[in-house]
């Protein structure tokens, strides 16, 4: 794995501020009658110049959350309650719309999964591509097309000069996400998030997507936020890993530290979700641990229901975030530790 | 004899508005014996579903043999006949969308059992039974599909499947939509219940780490044709056919040492079935290809006793790529670094 142009600890020792800065990031989403569910509590996270961070977590966790948040697109009618999201110096969250609409494709770009629908069926691919460096650089006919067929031959598509004109349902999956990536990387961003974009395609072409992935921000500095539920993706495409659960991030380290020494009992718990021992999977699994999900409620742990770990203290005191080993962080009262 | 046994199965679909033929599967022979558990293994498009669905007489093969406990299914003979049914059942990938979302979990649960005709005593047993050996908790048995998580509606779709008590059930992709932690404990739910129950199982997926623990043996399928085949652990050790190192290279163990080494890369995508290959249908992919291979298709080859391959270069991959056991290196590190976690007395 090559080592990302600009060293994430330098971010760390304060000669650098990090490319964003989260601080206690709250999204709720209010209901009817009873106070709002938190997707996202207390967030802290940042991503350093040319780091790739990869944020692992199952279904309804906050990943979305998170990513929707920096973006400024949390879905109605969730909103931001509390927090700042440090973008180069500017807080994401105090902007007008029409200054986000200008940051949004160029200076933030998001991969999503599901690239067909992310697609317009209407227009031709090189369309599309142009759609984004007409609204943000100042290019004519001929500089925009010779852009796109540049952004095509970037993400390896074969036959650039042919597939300018196609429809996106003239296109394989693996050939659509690579036009997604190409629309992303249009205008240089300086951060990619890429929402789980590789979970519908096939292993193979899964595995392709990524090293290309990979390659093109090692290139250019950009940084990368790798959102998914794989964490194989994040053992093999980042530089550091943060894992979220019932949207609280537990664990955080740079990635050999985190897979050599995981601290939080979720993240063993998925690690060993892997392991073909039985003796560890029946411990952290359970027999039939069926049906008890993350706790809701505002002070204890929310995985202290499903922990084997947890004692009383876990229902009754949130955990607060400390440093286990350098840049190595985890919210629990109760660590493993070898 | 095999309790299933699959002789050269062709299906053939055509394009609505063309002259032209999807080839879903092109001569595929397998046999399943009970209690075992045969993995179909392959890409979208490669045609597994289509195999499972043909042994379920859910589509008509266009031609070749289907021979269950003896008797060859097809003309008359169908899942529907009296002798067969109930014997062969179905799990599918979308557990949401396979139960019908206005029908109590105690109602689908025991769905197999009315078309069998038993009574309603009998049913309200076996529906408790089934629950508990998928550990679905009763309380829930009334409950509606959309109450429940995902890995819960799984259970419930296995529930189902094993109530008639199956001699085969065709697993059709029953983790990828799940969530690692619900996935890995579908994966423990269907191996203790082929212990306690020795059905046999047909598991279609791409998920080669639940294959690996899951299945005894393993068939590799690219564009409707088993290209390899063998006992599991032999085929992860040493892959003979380029798309099974290819496939295998893919996964990515969530551990960063173990890295994927393969000088055999596949390029590329599936190719459409509607046009295939002249000869061996990876050759457009495949890093090894030669002249012969464009030309024509290479013979079964047996390397080992009852593992099979589908290539001229079979030495060259041996050659290639060193046996290393990457899933086994694995573990090994899993059990190194999570082991400690686990207390003594346990």
């Amino acid at each position: 794995m090559t080592a990302a142009p600009t060293s994430p600890s330098d971010s760390q020792d304060g000669k650098t501020a990090p490319l964003l800065e989260i601080t206690g990031l709250t999204v709720g989403f209010p209901q009817y009658g009873t106070k709002s569910l938190a997707a996202l509590r207390n967030i802290n996270f940042s991503i350093a110049r040319g780091e790739v961070v990869g944020l692992v977590g199952e279904s309804g966790s906050g990943k979305t959350a998170l990513a929707r948040s920096i973006m400024q697109l949390v879905p109605e009618p969730g909103r931001i309650e509390s927090g700042k999201l440090i973008f180069e110096g500017r807080d994401l969250a105090t902007l007008d719309s029409e200054t986000l609409r200008q940051l949004r494709g160029r200076e933030i770009a998001m991969i999503i999964s599901n690239p067909r629908g992310e697609l317009d069926p209407l227009q031709t691919v090189g369309d599309q591509i142009g759609n984004v460096l007409r609204a943000h650089m100042e290019l004519s006919g001929d500089g925009i097309r010779a852009r796109v067929l540049e952004l095509l031959r970037q993400v390896s598509i074969p036959a650039p000069e042919r597939r300018v004109n196609a429809y996106p349902h003239e296109l394989s999956g693996g050939m659509a996400q690579r036009v997604v990536m190409a629309i992303a990387l249009a205008c240089s961003p300086k951060l990619i998030i890429s929402d789980d974009a590789t979970s519908g395609l096939d292993v193979t072409v899964q595995a392709q997507v990524l090293d290309l992935m990979r390659e093109l921000v090692a290139g250019r500095g950009t940084s990368l936020l790798f959102i998914t539920r794989d964490i194989g993706i994040a053992a093999h495409f980042c530089d550091r890993v943060a894992v979220i659960y019932a949207g609280q991030i537990v664990e955080e380290a740079p990635r050999d530290e985190f897979f050599e020494n995981p601290h939080h009992p979720y993240s063993i718990l998925l690690l060993s979700a892997f392991a073909q021992n039985e003796r560890l999977r029946r411990y952290w699994l359970g027999d039939t641990t069926a049906g008890t999900g993350a706790r809701t409620q505002d002070e204890g742990c929310p995985f202290a229901d499903r922990c084997v770990r947890a004692q009383d203290r876990c229902r009754t005191e949130t955990p607060q975030r400390r440093e286990m080993a350098p840049r190595h962080f985890i919210k629990c009262h109760f660590p493993v530790e070898r | 004899m095999s309790l299933l046994s699959v002789e050269n199965l062709v299906q053939v679909f055509p394009v609505a508005g063309s002259k032209a033929l999807v080839r879903a599967v092109n001569g595929v022979s397998f046999t399943l014996d009970r209690g075992e558990t045969l993995a179909l293994v392959g890409e979208s498009g490669s045609g597994k579903t289509t195999i499972g669905r043909c042994l379920l007489g859910l589509i008509t093969p266009t031609s070749g043999n289907i021979v269950f406990n003896g008797l060859a299914m097809g003309g008359k003979r169908s899942v529907r006949s009296p002798e067969i049914h109930g014997k062969l059942q179905l799990v599918f990938q979308e557990p949401a969308e396979s139960l019908d979302p206005r029908m109590r979990l105690h109602e689908i649960i025991e769905e197999p059992l009315r078309a069998l005709d038993r009574d309603r005593s009998e049913r309200e047993r076996q529906v408790r039974e089934a629950a508990t050996r998928v550990g679905l908790p009763e309380r829930l048995l009334t409950r509606y599909p959309a109450e429940i998580s995902m890995g819960l509606q799984q259970r419930v779709g296995i529930a189902r499947a094993i109530i008639s008590k199956p001699e085969i059930i065709v697993l059709d992709e029953p983790t990828s939509a799940l969530d690692p932690t619900a996935r890995a404990e579908i994966i423990d739910l269907l191996i203790r219940l082929q212990r306690e129950l020795g059905t046999a199982y047909l598991f279609i997926s791409h998920d080669l780490s639940a294959v690996r623990q899951l299945s005894h043996r393993l068939a590799v399928l690219y564009l409707g044709m088993i290209v390899e085949q063998g006992e599991s652990a032999m085929m992860f050790a040493q892959p003979r056919h380029p798309y099974t190192v290819g496939l295998l290279s893919s996964v990515l163990l969530p551990n960063p040492k173990i890295k994927r080494l393969t000088q055999i890369k596949l390029s590329g995508e599936i190719p459409s079935p509607i046009d295939l290959p002249q000869a061996c249908y990876l050759a457009g992919r495949c890093p090894l290809a030669e002249d012969r291979c464009r030309s024509v298709m290479p013979p079964v080859e047996t390397v080992a006793p009852g593992h099979t391959v589908r290539c001229y270069r079979i030495d060259e991959v041996a050659r290639m790529e060193k046996a290393v056991d990457y899933f086994g290196q694995f573990q090994a590190e899993a059990d190194r670094i999570l082991g400690a976690s686990v207390p003594n007395e346990t």
